[in-house]
């Protein structure tokens, strides 16, 4: 008998049960099924609730902490942040991830553009009303040299490494030679400690607004949210993504997804979350195969669970 | 609406080599490996039918 | 058969439903006598978690996605919402690992196999879309670590994590939707091919059919 034979009678061995039936209410499962899970959820909203923990805004980052701030929108407006290198969808900064030739980061193209300078920093510096020093600063900025430009912001990122707070909730940078960027982060931080940014950041092209890639992204290059992650257990590193806030349960089933990232050769890559897609992509499809494929479809005739399934039965057999 | 037990304070973790996992997590997981095993062994109430229900 | 009938478009689908799955298939009141282990109820238990995930998911829409930040019934079916959830996976995932065990996808059951493996799949990434519009830190963090995942593969072109609205819409109407087209079709399947019976112990012994019994002793 041939291999497809054999899998041909055994597909039909097994289509059909012709043996005996015994009386069944599905309808009264499904209802005694509903009761109780609706019980246990009961019991556990009740016994434990559900975590909620404040949003950050930018306007708390930048009173929480400012040097940071600050840094941050430095970076942003020489183009040094994570944004502003990030490449597609966000610009064309770098070609951004890949698997050997394939970089479908790259061509799926700039969708939702974004200039981190203008958006970032000077956009909202020029949207502040009669603050003519202000508005000198930013054309002294943008009239010079792109040269003069970054020996401004580096010198100046030099200096932001030794600031500090001061009580009115400003920043001091010690040293020189920055140019008009002090006037523009003491504007730029001033504008976000009072809420202005926010709103600038999520309104500026329409009313009514739903899309917060711009705060957000401006958020995730500082500290503000990976500080707040590192103290709740969800950074990468700390097998974060199958964690919540708090002590409750997360997202069990991303085990096996988040467990690439803590091994090499995913841990140390920078095309690490390509490689990873790529290695759960293959590892799901496998799982929708499963009857498909020999060896893994075959585990259950070798190892016998199902006699201790279907023990009864079996033992009604053998009588 | 409060909780009766209040989970809103820092988690506890399982450390093993490079394996890190939060308390509540592993429990799931052992809730759910002890769930599956007294699924399997645990006896099911026998049914009975009449005579009128078994077909050949 | 009628002309009429051959012609008619409604006649034929009704046939064949009718036929693949007769009312009797439908809604049976009998069961193979092999389906007596506790194992069983997985499919079920998870199929009632995801009618209380639906059910609480559309108390809260009712009121829309801030309403369970600033009131304690809010609160209230928020975390009923959470918990069916977490309920929904405990008992599909415990139902995935019976039905491998007793390798279900035999018996041209592969289909059956399949639907619910891309439920599986489909539910994770609507469980993302759930996690990103909470609208609280938790939302914030998930979305500006995982769009780096989406971008990467070039999904974050059109599937803008960041982008409250869109999840929100995925999150409300288009991934649930999947999901219960996908549940519907793997439990009709499941309706349509009966549970799947036990290996034969004699499969190695013999190539014949499947000796099943006649009568129930006891």
């Amino acid at each position: 008998m041939t291999r497809r034979e054999r899998r041909s009678l055994d597909v039909d061995r097994y289509r059909e049960w012709k043996g005996a039936y015994l009386p069944y209410d599905i309808v009264k499962e499904a209802t005694i099924a509903l009761g109780a899970v609706l019980a246990l959820c009961l019991v556990l909203t009740i016994l434990l609730s559900s975590p909620d923990e404040r949003p950050s805004t930018v306007q708390s980052w930048a009173r929480t902490d400012p040097v940071d701030f600050v840094t941050t929108a430095t970076t942003e407006l020489d183009g040094s942040s994570g944004t502003g290198g990030y490449g597609p969808p966000y610009n064309h900064a770098s070609v951004g991830q890949h698997i050997a030739f394939i970089y479908l980061q790259k061509w799926l193209g700039v969708s939702h553009p974004v200039d981190t300078a203008r958006d970032f920093v000077l956009a909202p510096l020029r949207s502040i009303t009669s603050q003519p020093l202000l508005h000198a600063a930013v054309t002294a900025y943008q009239s010079a040299s792109p040269a003069q430009q970054a020996k401004w912001s580096g010198a100046y990122e030099k200096g932001l490494a030794k600031a500090s707070s001061t009580p009115g909730g400003a920043i001091s940078v010690p040293g020189s030679g920055y140019g008009p960027l002090p006037t523009l982060m003491g504007g730029l931080l001033s504008f976000a400690q009072s809420g202005g940014l926010d709103g600038a950041l999520l309104t500026n092209r329409q009313f009514y607004q739903t899309d917060y890639t711009k705060p957000l992204l401006l958020m995730a290059d500082g500290g503000v949210l990976s500080n707040r992650a590192h103290a709740e257990h969800l950074l990468g590193t700390q097998w974060g993504m199958m964690n919540e806030t708090g002590s409750y349960p997360g997202q069990v089933w991303l085990w096996l997804y988040t467990f690439w990232y803590q091994i090499k050769p995913f841990a140390t890559s920078d095309n690490a979350d390509i490689l990873v897609m790529a290695v759960m992509g293959v590892l799901s499809l496998a799982f929708v195969l499963v009857p498909f494929i020999p060896g893994v479809r075959d585990i259950p005739r070798w190892i016998p669970l199902h006699r201790l399934i279907w023990r009864t039965h079996y033992r009604t057999l053998s009588r | 609406m409060a909780a009766v037990f209040n989970l809103n304070h820092h988690a506890s973790y399982v450390h093993w080599h490079f394996f890190q996992m939060a308390v509540a997590n592993v429990v799931v997981i052992i809730v759910m490996l002890a769930v599956f095993i007294a699924a399997i062994v645990a006896p099911f109430p026998g049914r009975r039918g009449t005579h009128a229900d078994r077909e050949a | 058969m009628s002309v009429t009938e051959e012609r008619s478009w409604t006649a034929r689908v009704r046939r064949r439903a009718v036929g693949a799955l007769p009312p009797e298939k439908l809604l049976p009141d009998r069961q193979p006598s092999y389906v007596a282990s506790w194992i069983y109820v997985f499919g079920v238990l998870s199929l009632a978690s995801l009618v209380v995930l639906i059910a609480s998911g559309c108390i809260l829409a009712t009121k829309g996605p801030g309403w369970w930040h600033v009131t304690g019934i809010g609160h209230f079916f928020n975390s009923i919402h959470l918990w069916s959830v977490e309920l929904f996976f405990f008992f599909m995932v415990i139902h995935l690992w019976g039905k491998y065990w007793m390798a279900a996808w035999r018996g041209g059951r592969a289909r059956v196999w399949m639907t619910g493996a891309v439920t599986f799949l489909v539910a994770v990434p609507c469980a993302l879309t759930g996690y990103v519009s909470q609208q609280n830190f938790d939302a914030q963090w998930i979305s500006t670590q995982a769009k780096d995942a989406m971008n990467s593969v070039g999904v974050g072109a059109f599937f803008n994590l960041l982008n409250f609205g869109q999840m929100y819409s995925y999150h409300v109407l288009l991934l649930p939707l999947a999901v219960v087209g996908l549940v519907v079709a793997h439990i009709l399947l499941v309706r349509k091919h009966g549970v799947v019976p036990p290996f034969d112990l004699r499969e190695r012994v013999s190539q014949e059919p499947a000796r099943e019994p006649e009568t129930e002793s006891d």
